[in-house]
């Protein structure tokens, strides 16, 4: 660890690549010195967030990840608004009253997304006179706009997931006519044998066969499906893992692999299960591919006070410390032509982001390389 | 050994030959060998292509194994790596391939090298014996 110290290279929630030594190589003099590219050493925008319905939730979603936009909270008239139990999971304040609101927090800009025509003048008499405030058809575009995109994003990604479905059919293929060959050959037997031992004993094989098959198709069609956009809801950590785990196979030959679980009992977080399954396939189905020789996967999970992190290491080639900015960018890619879309990392980094987390990763070529998430944590009950 | 003593007669059966059956699903391997014994073939099984060259170059091996049938994709020593040491060592064993993904590349390269027949699972009874038989006739016309 002395020559070839592991490097961090860690993506914060603004899309930042911070670049440092990781705590073990901090106190030696070769270090890499901490570069940050894009810095924002601007102070946030103060914003205040007038409506939780679907606009007001869109703005959410899209605001809390710029550094540069600080939201200090969000009011609805009704309590069961969607906006405000998302406000609770971001840990934005849920402000009850509008004119609290406005009045205090130091806002700087007002978004109102209510449509109501009636709070401008509430507006007027109440907020800081060197507030601007964004209403009625400006503030319906801007919604719109932030929809648009978060739609995008949601294709991008399903489009990437996709792609990837397409370097399955290897192990697909593998895993339904293997159990055919079983099927057929025991049927081509059956049709001939009269001892009814064996027959019964290769009836038995046969369904439980067949069962084997079906279960391929259910990991399929529900890793496949498109997420639908706002589906959050408490995901269990290890059973997503093992269910990663299950998918990748058939998009790499886990030949040689050894894998290692240490998973904290009752890990999870609360997000998009979909989402996080891509996720999780994606490292993993990484991860094994950098270790072509065979080696070690490990996946872990921990508990730390507030957070929950999830840890995918391997045994490989490990990445270049250079290469360390560049793997979270669209369409990197060292994989050849029609084998990686590049867009693999990326996407990772856009759903860690929007779970609130960040992603970190720390490697050493010919040693290997670990993937760190950290996100909010709950504990299950 | 005693598989191999055991084989030598099946059902009563003169041995009809050896074939080698190459795979890492043990239930391919139990499913392959009940066909290929019914049919008189004396059939000893490796789980990967290191283990189908130990067997190869254990004991009587060497100048009795006439056939082998093997998988591709399967952990240490793959099929292709497992085939290329066969043509190169044992020229006159006729290989056939019996993998669950078809493909043509694949394929095409690998009858290039000398495999005398490249089979999908699944596969049916008469077409591997089929192809196990036509192996055998050109075992016997192959130069020792």
């Amino acid at each position: 660890m002395n020559s070839a110290a592991p490097q961090v290279s860690e993506q914060d929630p603004g899309g930042r690549t911070v670049r440092r030594p990781s705590p073990a190589s901090q106190e030696k003099d070769s270090v890499t010195p901490m570069t940050t590219t894009h810095p924002t050493d601007v102070t946030p925008t103060k914003v205040a967030i007038l409506g939780a319905g679907r606009g007001g939730t869109a703005l959410l979603d899209l605001l809390h990840q710029i550094p540069a936009i600080e939201i200090v909270g969000i009011t609805d008239c009704n309590p069961g608004a969607p906006g405000l139990q998302r406000a609770r999971e971001l840990r934005v304040p849920v402000v009850p009253h509008i004119t609290e609101l406005i009045q205090n927090h130091g806002v700087q800009l007002i978004l109102d997304v209510t449509g109501d025509p009636a709070l401008g003048a509430i507006i007027r008499s109440h907020a800081r006179p060197d507030a601007d405030v964004l209403s009625g058809s400006a503030s319906r575009m801007l919604w719109e706009l932030v929809q648009h995109e978060s739609a995008l994003q949601a294709e991008l990604l399903h489009a990437e997931k996709l792609a990837g479905i397409g370097s399955f059919a290897a192990g697909i293929a593998h895993d339904i006519n293997n159990p055919l060959q079983l099927i057929l050959g025991l049927a081509e037997n059956l049709a001939e044998e009269t001892d009814l031992e064996v027959i019964h004993a290769q009836a038995a094989d046969i369904i439980a066969a067949v069962k084997r098959t079906t279960g391929i198709c259910r990991d399929l069609t529900a890793y496949g499906r498109r997420s639908a956009s706002h589906n959050h809801s408490l995901i269990p950590l290890n059973n997503k893992l093992d269910e990663a785990l299950r998918i990748a196979r058939y998009a790499v030959g886990f030949h040689d692999i050894d894998i290692v679980k240490q998973y904290a009992p009752d890990a999870a977080a609360t997000g998009h299960p979909d989402e996080l399954l891509h996720v999780f396939v994606n490292l993993i189905t990484n991860a094994i591919q950098a270790m072509e020789r065979g080696g070690t996967l490990t996946l872990r999970t921990t508990i730390e006070q507030d957070n929950v992190t999830i840890q995918v290491a391997d045994t490989g080639c490990g990445i270049p410390p250079e290469l360390f900015n560049e793997i979270f960018e669209p369409f990197f890619t060292t994989k050849p032509p029609g084998k990686g879309t590049g867009l693999g990392l990326y996407n990772i980094k856009h759903v860690i982001h929007q779970m609130h987390g960040t992603i970190a990763v720390t490697s050493d070529v010919g040693v290997g390389s670990t993937f760190t998430i950290r996100l909010p944590g709950v504990t299950q009950t | 050994m005693s598989e191999f003593k055991s084989g030598f007669f099946v059902g009563g059966d003169a041995c009809n030959g050896r074939v080698l059956v190459v795979d890492d699903e043990p239930d391919i391997r139990k499913v392959v060998k009940m066909t290929l014994q019914k049919a008189g073939y004396d059939v000893l099984e490796a789980e990967d292509g290191g283990k189908a060259i130990e067997t190869i170059n254990s004991g009587e091996n060497r100048l009795l194994l006439d056939v082998m049938v093997c998988d591709i994709r399967m952990p240490k020593v793959n099929g292709i790596e497992a085939i290329a040491y066969f043509r190169q060592n044992y020229p006159r064993v006729p290989l056939i391939v019996l993998t669950g993904f078809p493909d043509t590349d694949m394929a095409t390269s690998l009858l290039r090298q000398g495999v005398v027949d490249y089979l999908v699972k699944p596969v049916e009874g008469e077409k591997l014996k089929a192809a196990v038989a036509r192996a055998m006739e050109q075992r016997e016309l192959a130069p020792l």
